[in-house]
């Protein structure tokens, strides 16, 4: 084995994704905690004017947490990771070190217009896709430039087989790719008519159709953004930082293909009992179910890495953070299947319930492991040992504390919610009407938005953490090989 | 064989490539050509309508409200009759949205009308005392966009041949037809308004945009 | 069971709990078949994650790490050639067996339609309210009706059916003077009843004063001189004759049944037509339960 000190590989691009990651972090959520609040609280809604209500906040909100901070996460990781499994320095290849800095510079401009131009109206109007044309093509062109990173790293590599990081990596470059450029297909109108709002398009499908792409993508933009590279970040940090190896090859391989391939038949579960035919729904429901397993693989695969590790659970807040992420993406994987199941489809479908499931997977999951893997890089990036462990502890607790808030708010919220819709009286009709069903969510849209603020306590913690750690933090001398240290 | 995939980086992405396209193809291609037949009696919007349609995309009333019946007796009975396909035939994008902060909107033109909408969108509380959606009073005072809905309904036309300008269907003619036709439409809209500056405002020939919303909403039949 | 399982099921076993005590205080019936599949998806999610999970965590209590490592090793990280746990690797192989069993022979591609689904279940409804419906007596009817109201039209007109300050028809009163002026200036034709049209401008000036003040005061006490022109088609108790014209003193079947069916636009606004969206037993209730609400 060569040791890591014959290289110096080069963090600049990987240190500013996650400055980004920061940034966009705590924008996003405080955004989510002002629209939980919103809804518990309505004249929250008037803040800014027509700019502040629920409606333009909520897609901001969510590009904002998706496009600018998850996506920053996976970026930065993969700068780390990446030369480190490969074994090459960015710094070995000028072409590379300046498309990693196109790639970073060109992204930063594009999330910014993206979300400016959600709080200005400009909307395609599709989930997650909001964004009109002109930043499409931006978006294209920041992905591609992230694909010249990916497969140039590989290219000169020095390892021969590819870890497993590196297989989710590749899969999420290749699944968005194919996915966004689809659903985004749209026809500027200005340029068409001559009339008219340059920025405006007009989607290359419709309806039921439409409907399809959307949810193919809108499904798959979760698998490929909140769990496939999600994977690959932590399969390289739960056992780097452990210094466990991984549990079982096999089990990675299996959990890998299977996921590959069963994820993207399960999208039409988005749309059960909507018009599409009945068979690609419950296709969608089938697969929904068996993906079950390939998800908890990677889960189970990363906890049995830390069989017999008790003593560090305790002691590392890195593998705490890990090891609860990995339990709330098996908390998500389960629910997710179970809500695709057509019969709990119909009450779970439009409720609060799916909002609860959505960040148990993006509050228990998603960030928790992106926090770790940043938890992990600075001290290497900056050479400075962790300015808190104290701090993370805190935060630690703080967090799960609001994501176990959330998702049980949500949960009875939601199964509430669904039941009421569909409660008929003693004489067949209704039992309650629309707005009694909004009422008596009061309750839990405020414990919601309670926990918003309790996990963007934290995330403001980790963030003054991780600065300190840049800034004035102990030095190191030495890179350590496994546990980072902290004071 | 996997371990040889993992050495060699192209055909590991050609096999992932593969192995999730396939699903795409079989999910989405065969329900193409017949997804898109509009039912029977379906006129494609007008430019007032569209742009309406467009204030509720810009100001995402889809984030709380959906468009899309289910069939169970509770929505039937709360909504109207489930929701078709053919229905959504001239809906680009679709909006069926995914959550329902508030009632499903697909048929809210069957009991909704709109001197209610007017004080609705003005200030929900004033009809619904609990309501938690936001008021847009912004609708009320900013002109709506009809050269740009006018310019999608070209492109439509065009690209996609939306039966514009055919017998019994939506008129679509030419700009300045077009800006006329939205201003009557619009004091039709009006005519059942209480608002002095909206009125005075489409008096004047411009239109604000709680007028093509409330065309639109009267429309969602 | 180890304290840590023991938590975590318990944790799961109060959510389940609370989840059912807020349900239940909604008054909702779980032996509907789609909420008790779905308590018990709830309750499987709920079992299962903290029960697995927590076995797997404690085996870093107890168990060691061990097998044979791969020759390979990344950046420090190696990999056992340890083989697939068996609980994973049969429930993997189980889902996939049950979902060609399903594709192919529990629900072959269009074995299930989803509309036929909803109309066995309107067959159900029908047949399990019917009695309800048939014998329904005054009592009933008015129950009914207010609950009805709630859902259709209390945001229209209020939960006390008292029009929220003039948005829309107030119930306590058969009719506001304001109202009656605007159908006595510009007359009305939307109803479909028999007289047909009700010309405009029938009284005009004082006349219509005292007309529009001597019906939205209930038709009480003497009736003024003006008010024969109205009789002829409204009738001297202005109960409308029998159904020819609308009643004007107080509300009837008839008027409720024909403004649900047509709509009605005047002076407060536009409400909407209601035909397709009621049954007979419910327009019927309806209109029991407005008649309590003077
Ligand atoms: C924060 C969530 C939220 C947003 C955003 C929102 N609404 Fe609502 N909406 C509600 C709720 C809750 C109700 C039910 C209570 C009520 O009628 O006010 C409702 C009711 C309605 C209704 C009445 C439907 C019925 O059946 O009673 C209409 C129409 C409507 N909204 C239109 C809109 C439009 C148009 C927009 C966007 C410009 C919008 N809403 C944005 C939450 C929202
Ligand atoms: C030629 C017959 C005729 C005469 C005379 C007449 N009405 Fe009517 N009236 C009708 C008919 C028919 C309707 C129902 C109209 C419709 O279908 O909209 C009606 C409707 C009304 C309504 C609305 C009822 C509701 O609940 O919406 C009022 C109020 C009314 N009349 C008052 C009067 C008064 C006051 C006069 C005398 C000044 C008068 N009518 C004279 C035939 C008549
Ligand atoms: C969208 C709003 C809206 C809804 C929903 C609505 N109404 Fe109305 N309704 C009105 C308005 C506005 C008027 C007053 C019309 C006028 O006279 O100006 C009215 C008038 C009426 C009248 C007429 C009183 C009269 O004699 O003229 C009756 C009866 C009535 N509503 C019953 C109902 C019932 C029953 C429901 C529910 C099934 C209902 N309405 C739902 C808006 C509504
Ligand atoms: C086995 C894996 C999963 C399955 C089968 C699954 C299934 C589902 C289902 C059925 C819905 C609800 C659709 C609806 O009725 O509206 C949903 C929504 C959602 N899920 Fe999952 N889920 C899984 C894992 C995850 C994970 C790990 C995340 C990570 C964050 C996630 C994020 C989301 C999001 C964001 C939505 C909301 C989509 C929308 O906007 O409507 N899911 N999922
Ligand atoms: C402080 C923490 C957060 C709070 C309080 C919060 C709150 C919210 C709220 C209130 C909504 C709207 C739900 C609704 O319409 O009913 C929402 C939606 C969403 N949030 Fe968050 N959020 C937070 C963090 C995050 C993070 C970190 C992510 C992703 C990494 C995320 C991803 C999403 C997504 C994908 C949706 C859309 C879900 C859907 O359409 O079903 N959120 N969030
Ligand atoms: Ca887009
Ligand atoms: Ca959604
Ligand atoms: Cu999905």
């Amino acid at each position: 084995m060569q040791s890591n000190a014959a290289f110096e590989y080069d963090y600049s691009i990987a240190k500013l994704f996650t400055y980004t990651t920061i940034l966009f972090g705590i924008l996003g959520m405080i955004i989510g905690t002002l629209i939980a609040a919103q809804l518990a609280f309505p004249e929250l809604n008037y803040m800014f004017g027509e700019y502040g209500t629920f409606s333009r906040l909520r897609p901001v909100h969510t590009t904002v947490v998706i496009f600018g901070f998850t996506l920053s996460g996976v970026f930065a990781t993969f700068y780390y990771v990446a030369q480190r499994v490969l074994k090459v320095s960015m710094a070995e290849s000028n072409l590379l070190m300046t498309v990693g800095k196109i790639h970073f510079w060109l992204y930063f401009v594009g999330a910014l217009l993206a979300t400016v131009s959600l709080v200005l109206g400009f909307s395609q109007g599709k989930e997650y896709a909001q964004y009109e044309w002109p930043i499409d093509i931006v978006i294209v062109i920041v992905w591609l430039l992230w694909g010249v990173s990916i497969f140039g790293l590989i290219g000169i590599r020095r390892e021969k087989s590819l870890y497993i990081s590196l297989w989710y990596y590749i899969a999420c470059f290749i699944g968005i790719a194919m996915l966004y450029l689809f659903n985004n297909m749209a026809v500027p109108t200005a340029l068409v008519s001559g009339y008219g709002n340059i920025m405006h398009s007009v989607s290359m499908y419709s309806g039921t159709n439409d409907a399809l792409v959307q949810w193919w993508w809108g499904h798959n933009a979760v698998a490929f953004v909140f769990t496939v590279p999600i994977i690959a970040i932590i399969y390289y940090f739960l056992p780097k930082e452990s210094g466990q190896a991984i549990y079982s090859y096999k089990l990675s391989l299996l959990s890998f293909w299977g996921l590959m391939f069963v994820y993207l038949w399960a999208g039409s579960h988005h749309l059960l009992y909507s018009p599409v035919p009945d068979w690609m729904q419950t296709m969608g429901s089938i697969f929904s179910i068996v993906l079950i397993l390939p998800s908890w693989g990677s889960a189970i695969n990363m906890l049995l890495t830390m069989k017999g590790e008790w003593n560090q659970l305790t002691d590392n807040p890195l593998i705490k953070f890990m090891v609860l992420a990995s339990t709330f993406y098996m908390l998500s994987t389960l629910e997710g299947p179970i809500q695709a199941i057509k019969s709990v489809n119909a009450i779970a479908h439009f409720t609060d319930w799916i909002p609860g499931h959505v960040h148990d997977g993006t509050l228990g999951w998603v960030a928790f492991t992106i926090m770790a893997g940043i938890f992990h890089m600075t001290p290497r990036m900056f050479k400075r040992e962790i300015y808190s462990k104290s701090l993370m502890e805190t935060q630690f607790w703080l967090q799960t504390l609001a994501v176990v808030l959330y998702f049980t708010s949500m949960w009875i919220a939601g199964i509430t919610q669904g039941m009421m819709w569909r409660a008929v009286d003693e004489y067949g009709n209704l039992m309650y009407s629309f707005i009694d069903t909004v009422t008596v969510l009061h309750p839990y849209y405020a414990i919601r938005a309670l926990s918003g603020v309790l996990y963007l306590s934290g995330f403001l913690i980790f963030a003054y953490n991780i600065y300190k750690t840049i800034t004035s933090s102990k030095r190191l001398t030495e890179e350590p090989q496994f546990k980072t240290p902290m004071a | 064989m996997f371990h040889w995939l993992e050495k060699n980086p192209f055909f590991f992405s050609v096999g992932v490539f593969i192995v999730i396209a396939f699903a795409g193809i079989i999910e989405i291609l065969p329900n193409f050509a017949e997804a898109s037949r509009p039912v029977k009696g379906l006129k494609p919007y007008t430019v007032l309508q569209l742009a309406g349609k467009e204030v509720y995309k810009k100001d995402n009333c889809l984030s709380c409200h959906s468009q899309m019946i289910r069939p169970f007796k509770s929505e039937t009975d709360r909504y109207g009759q489930y929701s078709l396909s053919g229905e959504y035939a001239y809906d680009r994008p679709f909006l069926w949205g995914s959550k329902r902060t508030g009632p499903d909107l697909h048929r809210v033109g069957n009991y909704r009308t709109t001197d209610w909408h007017e004080n609705h969108m003005w200030d929900p509380k004033s009809v619904v005392p609990d309501s938690i959606m936001p008021a847009y009073k912004h609708h009320f005072t900013n002109i709506a966009d009809i050269e740009t809905a006018y310019a999608e309904a070209v492109t439509v036309k065009t690209v996609f041949n939306t039966p514009y300008d055919v017998e019994g269907g939506t008129k679509l003619g030419t700009w300045e037809e077009a800006q006329k036709m939205a201003l009557e439409e619009a004091k039709l809209v009006t005519a059942d308004m209480k608002n002095k500056d909206v009125k005075d405002a489409v008096e004047s020939g411009n239109i604000p945009e709680i007028v093509a919303l409330i065309a639109y909403l009267n429309r969602l039949k | 069971m180890n304290g840590l399982m023991i938590k975590a099921l318990a944790f799961a076993a109060v959510l389940i709990i609370a989840t059912l005590a807020v349900v239940n205080s909604m008054n909702i019936d779980l032996s509907d078949s789609i909420n008790m599949i779905t308590m018990i998806g709830a309750i499987a999610i709920a079992v299962l994650t903290a029960g697995v999970s927590v076995k797997y965590i404690n085996q870093m209590k107890t168990d060691t790490a061990s097998g044979e490592l791969a020759e390979e090793n990344w950046d420090g990280i190696g990999e056992y050639k340890n083989e697939l746990p068996s609980g994973w690797a049969f429930s993997f192989l189980g889902t996939m067996i049950w979902g060609l069993w399903y594709w192919f022979i529990g629900y072959p591609l269009n074995a299930f339609s989803q509309i036929g689904q909803y109309n066995e279940e309107v067959l159900e409804y029908n047949a399990k309210f019917d009695s309800v419906y048939k014998n329904a007596d005054e009592a009933t009817l008015q129950a009914m009706g207010e609950s009805l109201f709630l859902v259709k039209c209390a945001p229209c007109h209020g939960e006390t059916g008292d029009g929220l300050s003039g948005k829309a028809h107030d119930f306590t009163t058969r009719m506001s003077k304001d109202q009656v002026l605007y159908v006595i200036a510009n007359g009305s034709d939307q109803l479909g009843y028999p007289m047909g049209a009700m010309p405009a401008g029938m009284a005009s000036g004082d006349d219509a004063e005292a007309i529009a003040t001597f019906i939205a005061g209930g038709m009480k006490g003497e009736a003024p001189v003006a008010f024969a022109a109205c009789t002829s088609c409204h009738g001297e108790d202005g109960k409308g004759m029998g159904g020819m014209a609308p009643n004007i003193a107080e509300y009837d079947d008839l008027i409720i049944s024909k403004i649900l069916e047509h709509g009605k636009k005047g002076k407060l606004g536009s409400m909407p037509a209601f035909k397709t969206m009621l049954t007979p037993v419910q327009i019927k209730s309806l209109s029991a339960y407005i008649k309590t609400l003077k």
